[in-house]
């Protein structure tokens, strides 16, 4: 079966004592560099491709948000490689600033043990280089992974998993949109407010008021369900780097797995042609109206003026997985996962509340209403929202329910972790500690020998585990050409 | 130049919505609370009111 190597990219959301939106760019470049260890910028950006568009074609620009172009005019940042201050992690990851954000990508991994742990590192990293930078300027800094700063600015958790190019666009949108939809209601990480469209108290997904489009390759403004960023980081002629924008940052390991393990499912089921024939009359609506709907029957219109429901949705994928994917324990283990969320959610979702993260939020912050008076949709209550958030587990609300044992989350914080083995991951992460390493990428490495460049092709698919961390550079070079 | 204040003449904040908003039924989830923890309410006690309001961040992706 293809494994589908994936990874995460988390933008983090970032708050400096004294400091707003129009300083963000130069804090998030002076965070990053205030990482521990040597910083050097060498991400290659020869291979970067976010026009290009999975349907055949390259967009001739791409929309940015209005509000923030109107905080950058007049303003000269310096050379895109310096403000964006890009460092590669010796487990494989990169690190960098990312419209203003902190951004940790995760390095490649096969399994998903492997992507929740490299997660949650992530966590751990960024918060340890706002600490160094808080130290450095004396200005308080907060991190948080969470998708809004309640005022109609979004930021993104994205999932890239690696699928063949034969497979394409089409055969992929029909596939992962109903998922794309429906798994919110398994996954989302909850929001106390609407930033668009119809109002609400309360809703599921931190996400779901960003997107306007089915279908596009923008990602900054007038957002899909569906992104058809076509930039694979590998052979374009084999492979394609599906990339979801469609997903919520989880505090909660459980959820990430879930909702990772979700579209993991729906790939599965095209590799041995079984997906449900299941099309959306409006994914865009219907994500809103899922997102929104707090008496849990989650209905969605499909084609033909049908209605179905998200629980039925993700059953029918549960149902197919079950029949032609036995025998997979990961797919097992999610598949008994996700039934015990959908037969609990719509009478008893307090017993999954320490599963599920726009549950155990909305739990919370029930009780800081009843506590304090505190009305929904004030300001105040969103900012227990976004403590949720704080990825310091000595002042997050979320792992302070986690550290009362309201929520199963056995996931260590380890700043250092290897690369994952099985990935190039492990080629990458191994290759900062040569200091001939002059340029680098997802697919590719650069060293300079004598004078001369010699570039190296990572293979996504290849197994780098047999490689040694002892080598000298020509035969580090040697090993993972030969690998 | 924009302030970061001006942000919120973005169409997007909204009032609250009535109770039972949703016409088809109860608002919130009817989900129960969580249950006591010293430490929940030291953090609780903890947040800064106003955070909420200040926290202004550029579009990412």
């Amino acid at each position: 079966m293809i494994s589908f190597v994936t990874g995460l990219e988390t933008e983090y959301g970032c708050s400096v004592e004294g400091r707003g939106a129009n300083t963000q760019i130069d804090d998030a470049q002076a965070l990053v560099r205030s990482l521990p260890g040597e910083c050097r910028v060498i991400w290659d950006y020869r291979v970067e491709s976010p026009r290009q568009d999975l349907r055949g074609f390259r967009a001739d620009r791409l929309e940015v948000d209005p509000v923030d172009a109107a905080f950058d005019e007049g303003k000269h940042y310096g050379p895109s490689e310096e403000v964006r201050a890009d460092q590669i992690l010796a487990n494989g990851a990169r690190f960098y600033n990312d419209h203003g954000h902190p951004e940790y990508a995760t390095p490649e991994c096969r399994s998903l043990d492997d992507l929740l742990a490299h997660d949650r590192a992530g966590e751990a990293i960024v918060l340890q280089a706002a600490r160094a930078y808080a130290e450095s300027t004396g200005r308080q800094t907060t991190i948080y992974k969470n998708n809004t700063d309640y005022h109609g600015a979004s930021y993104g958790f994205h999932e890239s998993y690696l699928v063949p190019r034969d497979w394409g666009f089409e055969r992929l949108y029909a596939a992962l949109t109903p998922l794309l939809v429906a798994r919110i209601i398994v996954c989302g990480a909850g929001k106390a407010v609407a930033e668009s469209g119809r109002p609400c108290d309360y809703q599921i997904s931190q996400r779901a008021d960003f997107f306007s489009e089915r279908a596009s390759v923008d990602t900054l403004y007038r957002r899909p369900i569906f992104n058809t960023r076509d930039e694979p980081h590998s052979n374009p002629a084999d492979w394609v780097r599906l990339h979801v924008i469609a997903g919520d940052a989880n505090m909660m390991p459980s959820c990430t797995w879930r909702k990772v393990g979700l579209i993991r499912l729906g790939l599965a089921l095209m590799a041995v042609d079984a997906v449900p024939n299941i099309a959306l009359a409006d994914p865009v609506r219907a994500i809103q109206a899922v997102s929104r709907d707090m008496t849990r029957r989650f209905e969605i219109a499909v084609e033909d003026r049908i209605m179905t429901t998200a629980y039925e949705v993700l059953n029918a994928y549960l149902d197919a997985g079950e029949r032609h994917l036995a025998g997979d324990a990961e797919f097992g283990r999610l598949i008994v996962d996700v039934r015990e969320i959908l037969e609990s959610l719509p009478d008893r979702p307090d017993r999954i509340a320490g599963r599920v993260d726009w549950i155990a939020k909305r739990q919370l912050l029930q009780t800081v209403v009843d506590e304090t008076g505190l009305r929904w949709g004030s300001s105040e209550l969103l900012a227990y929202d976004l403590e949720y958030h704080n990825v310091d587990p000595n002042e997050g609300l979320y792992f302070a329910l986690r550290d009362a044992g309201m929520v199963k989350d056995a996931i260590p914080t380890d700043l250092d972790i290897p690369a994952p083995r099985d990935t190039r991951a492990r080629a990458r992460g191994l290759a900062t500690r040569y200091p001939e390493l002059e340029r680098a990428s997802w697919g590719t490495l650069v060293f300079r020998l004598d004078g001369e460049l010699r570039e190296v092709t990572l293979d996504p698919e290849r197994d780098y585990s047999h490689v040694s961390p002892e080598l000298d550079v020509d035969d580090f070079i040697r090993a993972i050409r030969t690998s | 130049m924009i302030t970061a204040d001006e942000r919120l003449q973005r169409p997007l904040t909204r009032e609250p919505a009535p109770k039972g908003g949703d016409e088809r039924g109860p608002a919130v989830p009817d989900v129960q609370k969580p249950g006591d923890s010293n430490e929940l309410l030291k953090r609780l006690k903890r947040v800064d009111p106003d955070q909420a309001k200040k926290y202004r961040q550029r579009s990412g992706e």
